[in-house]
């Protein structure tokens, strides 16, 4: 019987299929880290804007606010929206409340809205942070996140607070994961209301 | 002489070369090569392996215990960092783990891909011609019969077929036919090994692409399976938001039955949590009762019901009547069943100053004789907290996340010396003018276990291929029988020679499948054999 010679076709067949399987995992890594399409603030890793051409548009959402007056993202239109996503429960929304409260002042003047989206919370909690913290607009009460829940399919919300910048025609223009420091909202706003 | 048994199973690869001084560049690849897809080495590696997960198992791990994992530094100065330079505090994560696990799986990879090739060309290839002399087989029948050696032939050739033999004529000049069964053995053997590999590769999507949640619920409350609405998270390593399925669940009720009498007094009997859910935002409502080992699938991601407990309901308002706190706050039990019950409660934006309340839940409340709330039955029959109030500065305004189960004692001060009691509705009136607390009543809270697994259901269709395959491949065998068509010496009629065999290590019952084919074929011969004959 003749000695069986070693199948080098074999080898270099599973070293193919390691490679592809490799390659395969090596493209999806490369894709999930989402590279491309959207400029990071200086300094930010959580903090972008997307580029021009590259904005997703905001889903339409409806509810009540706090104090139970209905409320829908579609008839902000035509307005620079600032919207914020919070909890009085959040450390971090406690934080950024002051610099968000300072930044509504001032741009509410140049014609951008603000709408909170107050997550997980009870009205009673959430009003009582208003009133504490002076908060002069308007949040929409989305105890169960479904409010999130719509948005996480276009935009990658992890984090609370998470602060969006809505253009005139309702397209995404900014995102701020995590609390909003005054510079990054302000120059994403500067941007935004120039641009459109 | 050629080997006439049918082709045994691919046995293991050919002998690893010895490396000597010819050895280049590329013969020391082929060999490591070698080495790596050996059986030997994949077994060495797979003890390595669960050898690797011991201290995984038997030291506290970073992902899953950081409590754990600060305690042993605590307690052992000296060995902790130690350890923690080789990775043991985080063993699945640690890179000797990781190449370990990745050598296995080329390993496995390298060893199964080159036999499903080989099973493959095995499973495909024709009988080898019919021997010389068919009588020297392990089995063989000769007999002559009256039709010419052609029709005799064909007529052989429609027995086999109709048995569902695989058949190899001869060419012109010759007559004879081989004929092969039981290449569902090779078949099968190609099955569990492509399952194999089909099992590997669903773990790692499943390592890849799945996740493990957890998430607290009131009843009352839904979730949505978001990254920021779950409570604890344990994604691998390439999950992305589109990997949540995007469904939300409402816990509409959560009912627990404990035993009433009897040595099993208090015993929990069941456990049922209603729930209503939609799979995507807008889709229509559905309902289900998740029990303890009957989970809700949905979207993919199936949801464990793992613990439950109370969740009073406070009222906080300020002395002006302002109200600043509404909130059913789930508290925790502790292990005793009785589900004494612990929790905090915050209302960092109470005026004049912040409020904390740290408090003490008792389902079924007794006052023991020094006054103390005990709690004599986990139903909620008679429901009483129990609460140290605290006021000032909360630490809830910067600084780092806050567990919602601890107060941060460090601006806080104590506005009443004793722990006030309350049953459900009453009120307790805070000193100084700081406000009120109300309890308001309670509500039950379940707590589920999110895992999304996409290599699940995979690696349960490939386990079932393997083991069906590895079935198909012990129970048929393979076997050949040849078939030779000579013209009888007289001049009329022909000579059949029949014979068969089957691999040596398998021919258990062969004998009795060879004499009933070796009968039936002399039966259709006769059957087939000119009337003058048999009518003679």
């Amino acid at each position: 019987m003749p000695v069986p010679r070693p199948k080098r076709k074999y080898v270099v067949l599973a070293a193919a299929a390691c490679a592809a399987v490799l390659a395969v995992v090596l493209s999806v890594s490369a894709f999930s880290s989402g590279g491309g399409d959207v400029t990071y603030l200086d300094g930010s890793t959580t903090a972008f804007m997307y580029d021009t051409g590259h904005q997703p548009l905001a889903p339409d959402f409806s509810g009540a606010t706090l104090t139970g007056t209905p409320v829908a993202l579609s008839s902000y239109r035509g307005k620079v929206v600032v919207l914020n996503f919070w909890g009085s429960w959040c450390v971090a929304c406690r934080s950024e409340a002051p610099t968000l409260s300072v930044v509504a002042e001032q741009e509410q003047r140049k014609g951008v809205s603000f709408l909170g989206v107050d997550i997980q919370d009870t009205n009673a909690n959430a009003l009582a942070f208003d009133k504490n913290h002076d908060v002069i607009y308007p949040s929409v009460s989305d105890p169960s996140e479904l409010v999130v829940l719509k948005f996480s399919s276009v935009v990658p919300i992890a984090a609370t607070p998470t602060t969006l910048v809505i253009d005139r025609t309702g397209h995404i223009a900014a995102m701020i994961g995590g609390a909003a420091s005054y510079s990054e909202l302000t120059s994403v706003l500067a941007k935004v209301t120039e641009a459109s | 002489m050629t080997d006439l048994r049918p082709a045994p199973e691919v046995d293991d690869q050919p002998a690893i070369p010895v490396p000597d001084a010819t050895f280049g560049v590329c013969d020391w690849l082929r060999w490591a090569w070698r080495q790596l897809t050996s059986m030997r080495i994949a077994l060495i590696l797979l003890f390595l392996l669960a050898l690797g997960s011991v201290p995984g198992s038997m030291l506290p791990q970073e992902g899953t215990n950081a409590a754990g994992v600060a305690q042993y530094y605590k307690s052992h100065p000296t060995l902790a960092p130690l350890l923690n330079h080789l990775g043991m505090f985080n063993v699945f994560g640690a890179p000797w783990f990781a190449a370990i696990y990745l050598l296995l799986f080329a390993s496995l990879v390298g060893c199964v891909v080159p036999r499903t090739f080989k099973l493959a060309g095995s499973a495909r290839t024709l009988p080898p011609r019919a021997p010389r002399n068919i009588g020297r087989l392990p089995h063989s029948a000769t007999y002559a019969t009256s039709l010419p050696p052609g029709p005799a032939l064909e007529v052989s050739a429609g027995m086999l077929g109709g048995h569902g033999f695989r058949m190899r004529h001869s060419g012109d000049g010759e007559r004879w036919i081989s004929a092969e069964k039981g290449y569902l053995r090779e078949a099968g053997n190609l099955l569990f090994h492509l399952s194999l590999l089909g099992i590997l590769v669903s773990i790692a999507l499943g390592g890849l692409f799945g996740y493990k949640a957890d998430k607290l619920l009131v009843a009352g409350a839904t979730f949505t399976d978001t990254q920021s609405d779950l409570d604890e998270i344990y994604p691998g390593r390439l999950v992305t938001d589109s990997d949540f399925a995007p469904f939300s669940i409402k816990l509409d009720s959560f009912s627990a039955s404990y035993v009433q009498s009897g040595p099993q007094l208090g015993q929990p009997s069941a456990f049922n949590a209603d729930v209503s859910y939609t799979t995507s935002p807008g889709a229509p409502v559905k309902t289900d009762d998740i029990q303890v080992n009957s989970p809700l699938s949905i979207d993919g991601a199936k949801v464990y019901l793992i613990g439950h407990g109370y969740a009073p309901i406070f009222k906080v308002t300020s002395a002006s009547g302002q109200p600043e706190y509404n909130q059913a706050q789930p508290f925790i039990a502790g292990t005793s069943g009785d589900f004494l019950s612990q929790g905090v409660v915050k209302v960092p934006d109470a005026t004049p100053e912040g409020l904390g309340f740290s408090g003490v839940f008792v389902p079924t409340a007794a006052v023991s004789p020094d006054g103390t709330l005990e709690s004599v039955f986990p139903a909620a029959a008679n429901p009483r907290v129990s609460l140290i109030a605290y006021g000032g500065n909360l630490g809830m305004n910067s600084g780092p996340t806050q567990s919602v189960y601890e107060l941060d004692m460090a601006g806080l001060k104590q506005l009443a010396a004793q722990p006030h009691v309350l049953s459900q509705g009453q009120t307790w009136k805070l000193p100084d003018g700081k406000g009120s607390i109300t309890f308001v009543g309670y509500q039950q809270w379940a707590s589920f276990a999110i895992t999304h697994d996409p290599g699940q259901l995979p690696a349960l269709i490939c386990g079932m291929g393997a083991l069906g395959g590895l079935l198909l491949s012990f129970l048929v065998r393979r076997r050949r029988v040849f078939v030779r068509v000579a013209a009888a010496p007289s001049g009329s009629g022909s000579v059949v020679r029949f014979g068969g065999l089957a691999r040596t290590d398998a021919s258990g019952g062969f004998e009795a499948e060879f004499a009933s084919l070796a009968a039936e074929l002399r039966a259709a011969h006769e059957q087939q054999a000119p009337q003058q004959e048999t009518g003679d």
